[in-house]
């Protein structure tokens, strides 16, 4: 256990969530939202977690991102107890929350705020993370003269020059047409690449899950809890249309199928792969 | 396609241990407090209401003191009980009721023809844009001037008996009833209007079944704005040129430097504001909750 | 087969503004001109060009406006600035507003007009007491439409400075500040309206002084019709002048709304 634990601070980006449970009070009675998540994320990972609505797969998020702060059970980041946020953990919601009176490059500026850089070395940063995410000439722009899909990357380019551990994305493409979206998960398939970074993206589109997660994790409602772990052991770049993929996606779809309510007793989550 | 990052120091590390900053919000315990006494969810519901009293007491202590220990000569303000005793005077006599009743039918008959000729002429200026086009930059101008800048012009058309008031008070509550009644028309989404076309309506339903409930916010808004405005006019009317009315008796007890007159009328005239303004709001209330009733 | 259209619509469009009033002048000049009315009061338009022409000439217009003005800027910033100060504070703290908040709200629903007399009474009926007024007229809607503009940050938005870590400072003057800026604006352009308002029944109910309001009620006073018109249209002018001139600031600053309801 020690030397679990020695030889995961070693090594950035390292998530362990150990017996992660979380309730709310509704009119006295506990009302449980999160029950015993057991799930362990390696370095440089792609984690994609799917659910229904109202399995509380937001709320883990920003249980991570540290949003929301009460919770019983193990969070750690790299051995780290998470409380409360920080500019090792990025977020990008499904909502741009770009700041309306900010240009682009003064919105994803906005996260070097407080970092001790040089005012040179945060143009540089910014500059260099405007063109990751492919929107080199539109640094002055502000955002209601871009369309949903360049606002979002817009925030992308926010979460992500800190250089946080880890990147979470909460149903970051939910608001956006078919054709955008299918086109930004490329994108952000190719960044995640790029930067190498540790990924947690949450998801209602099964598809998008198996596209660019490194493993699904599968959630239930009533209570939140981890049904299964699949691994997604293909290749990039996927090929959507490929028989692998497709038959993943339908073993995915199957979790689905059996209703989540006649679920007699939560399943004991597996290890991760 | 990847784009080469330049290498930053790993500034974040830096932050880190130097961490200063206070978390924004502070971390809940995760272990909570199990069971509040009744007690202490009382006072927690309770608590916030409570709290607003002090303020007001205290001021009102100070004030009483003020005058007991005459760190303020009366004229200049008399004492809280004095004024409290002409109000409750007022009421038993029934002195106050007079001028009320002239107060209120000059304010609802001033008010109603501003919002009539206001409702008429943003609502035609909304669906006619001929008619907006010769209309609105005349009524623009004349909006410029504001209510008090008309008056003794009017003074000098009509004497300064009870036309004199209602003219004003009307044109006080025309110009927001107007702007709004027209802006709230305007903003009503063409796809609305299109259905009705589609649907054959005449102009009457267009404008009763799809213009004007659509547009009712942005009206309503104009109708409380015409009272403010309307009560507004009323108060400054009768200060000026009347012989009744709660205006009137601010301005008498000035006069006679009965300092507990002017501040008991001016009580009156707060609270009456305050009761219309409320009434109207509700007004909203149930005419929009019948709509919601309908969907 | 196209009917000829019907006569009020062949006139081209940027001209039938000026139908109306360019009419209503014909027919004030026409009622002067062939005396349909024997009423004194019935003036020519051309008597009040001819006062205006005297009136400025003389210095005295230069007077009255100066007088009202600066008693209505005075009083407006000293309104405003406080109004931003007490509804930043009523809008930041919300322990601050459920002391003093329902004791302001109260004071709120008192009629503007109707503090005059009592102002009167402890001020006097010269600048002091107009100014203080003014300060009064412009100190309401400011307080309310920042303490609204504060209050009505998205929360998503503070969520969004929460995880870049932004001090309390920054959240303040970063994030809260420009956010309320609309709502504050509209509270500032409102106060302009009624300082503008509220100088004219100043003047007319603290009469010792100079004004151009002071000048309405002398030439209602004294029966001239054609100093009254023109001083309505000097109060025109300048409160059509004051809205530009803050709408005008208002678009510079405000740019980045675009033209769509702001959307993050």
């Amino acid at each position: 256990m020690e030397m679990e634990r020695s030889m995961a601070s070693n090594s950035t980006g390292t998530l362990e969530i150990r017996h992660l449970n979380k309730q709310y009070e509704v009119e006295g009675a506990p009302l449980k939202v999160l029950s015993d998540i057991k799930l362990r994320i390696a370095p440089g990972e792609f984690v994609s977690i799917v659910g229904s609505s109202g399995c509380g797969k937001s709320t883990l998020l920003r249980l991570i991102v540290g949003l929301e702060e009460d919770y019983q059970g193990e969070l750690l980041l790299d051995g780290q107890r998470i409380a409360g946020t920080s500019l090792e953990r990025g977020i990008v919601f499904q909502e741009h929350r770009l700041f309306p009176w900010l240009t682009v490059e003064d919105n994803i500026g906005l996260g070097l705020l407080n970092a001790p850089l040089t005012e040179g070395q945060k143009r540089f940063a910014v500059r260099d993370h405007i063109a990751l995410v492919g929107l080199r000439g539109f640094e002055k722009a502000l955002p209601h003269q871009l369309s949903g899909g360049m606002a979002q990357r817009v925030a992308i380019a926010r979460a992500l020059v800190n250089r946080p551990e880890i990147l979470l994305l909460d149903e970051p493409f939910g608001a956006l047409d078919a054709i955008t979206r299918a086109h930004l998960q490329q994108e952000l398939q190719r960044i995640w690449q790029a930067e190498g970074i540790t990924t947690i993206l949450v998801t209602h589109d099964v598809e998008e899950a198996v596209f660019l997660g490194d493993k699904v994790v599968v959630m239930a409602p009533r209570p939140g809890r981890i049904r299964r772990v699949l691994p997604v052991p293909l290749a990039h770049p996927r090929q959507r249309a490929s028989l692998e993929f497709a038959a993943i996606k339908a073993d995915v779809m199957s979790e689905f199928g059996s209703d989540a309510a006649t679920d007699p007793a939560p399943q004991p989550a597996l290890a991760a792969a | 396609m990847t784009t080469p990052l330049s290498p930053l120091l790993n500034h974040r590390a830096v932050l880190a241990a130097a961490e200063l900053r206070a978390p924004l919000a502070p971390g809940v315990p995760s272990a909570q407090p199990r069971l509040l006494s009744s007690a202490r969810r009382a006072w927690r519901a309770l608590a916030p209401r409570l709290v607003s009293w002090p303020f007001p007491l205290l001021v009102l202590l100070l004030w009483y003191l003020g005058c007991r220990f005459e760190w303020i000569a009366p004229q200049v303000l008399p004492s809280p009980a004095t004024v409290w005793a002409t109000l409750v005077d007022m009421f038993r006599s029934g002195d106050i009721w007079l001028h009320l009743q002239v107060s209120l039918v000059r304010v609802f008959a001033g008010f109603a023809l501003g919002l009539a000729a206001g409702g008429a002429l943003g609502i035609a200026m909304g669906l006619s844009p001929t008619f907006k086009d010769y209309v609105y930059p005349l009524f623009k101008a004349f909006s410029q001037v504001p209510v008090l800048g008309w008056l003794p012009l009017l003074m000098l058309l009509v004497g300064i008996d009870e036309t004199l008031k209602i003219v004003l008070i009307a044109k006080a509550a025309l110009v927001p009833v107007a702007l709004n009644t027209y802006k709230g028309i305007q903003g009503v989404p063409t796809r609305y209007i299109e259905v009705a076309r589609v649907l054959r309506f005449t102009r009457w339903q267009l404008l009763t079944k799809v213009v004007l409930p659509a547009a009712f916010a942005p009206i309503w808004n104009g109708v409380r704005y015409g009272f403010t405005h309307a009560w507004l006019a009323l108060v400054v009317v009768e200060l000026l040129a009347s012989s009744e009315g709660i205006g009137y008796l601010i301005v008498y007890g000035r006069q006679l430097f009965q300092l507990d007159v002017v501040l008991a009328a001016v009580v009156v005239v707060g609270a009456v504001g305050f009761a219309l303004d409320k009434a109207l709001a509700l007004i909203e209330v149930r005419l929009t909750r019948w709509r919601r009733a309908g969907f | 087969m196209a009917r000829p259209a019907p006569l009020a619509q062949r006139v081209p469009r940027p001209l039938r503004g000026w139908v109306l009033p360019l009419g209503l002048l014909l027919v004030w000049w026409t009622a002067f001109h062939f005396g349909w009315s024997t009423s004194p009061l019935l003036v020519s338009p051309t008597a009040v060009w001819e006062r205006a022409l005297r009136y400025t000439a003389s210095g005295e217009l230069r007077e009255a406006l100066g007088a009202s003005l600066w008693r209505n800027l005075a009083g407006f910033a000293i309104g405003a600035t406080g109004g931003l100060l007490f509804g930043a504070a009523l809008g930041f703290s919300r322990r601050f507003e459920r002391v003093v908040g329902p004791s302001f709200h109260t004071l709120k629903q008192i009629s503007l007009f109707a503090w005059i007399p009592l102002i009167s009474v402890w001020f006097g009926l010269g600048d002091a007491a107009k100014v203080a007024f003014l300060s009064l007229a412009a100190f309401f809607p400011v307080v309310l439409n920042t303490f609204e503009g504060i209050r009505s940050v998205p929360r998503e938005l503070i969520e969004v400075a929460r995880v870049l870590r932004l001090t309390r400072w920054q959240v303040l003057s970063r994030v809260a500040l420009p956010s309320a800026a609309p709502s504050i604006f509209a509270g500032i352009h409102l106060a302009l309206v009624y300082a503008w308002l509220a100088t004219l029944g100043a003047e007319y109910l603290l009469v010792a002084g100079k004004g151009i309001g002071n000048t309405l009620i002398d030439g209602r006073e004294h029966l001239q019709m054609d100093l009254v018109i023109f001083g309505v249209i000097v109060v025109g002018a300048v409160g059509f002048t004051l809205n530009w001139l803050a709408t005008q600031i208002e678009n510079r600053l405000l740019a980045w709304r675009g033209s769509t309801v702001a959307q993050f």
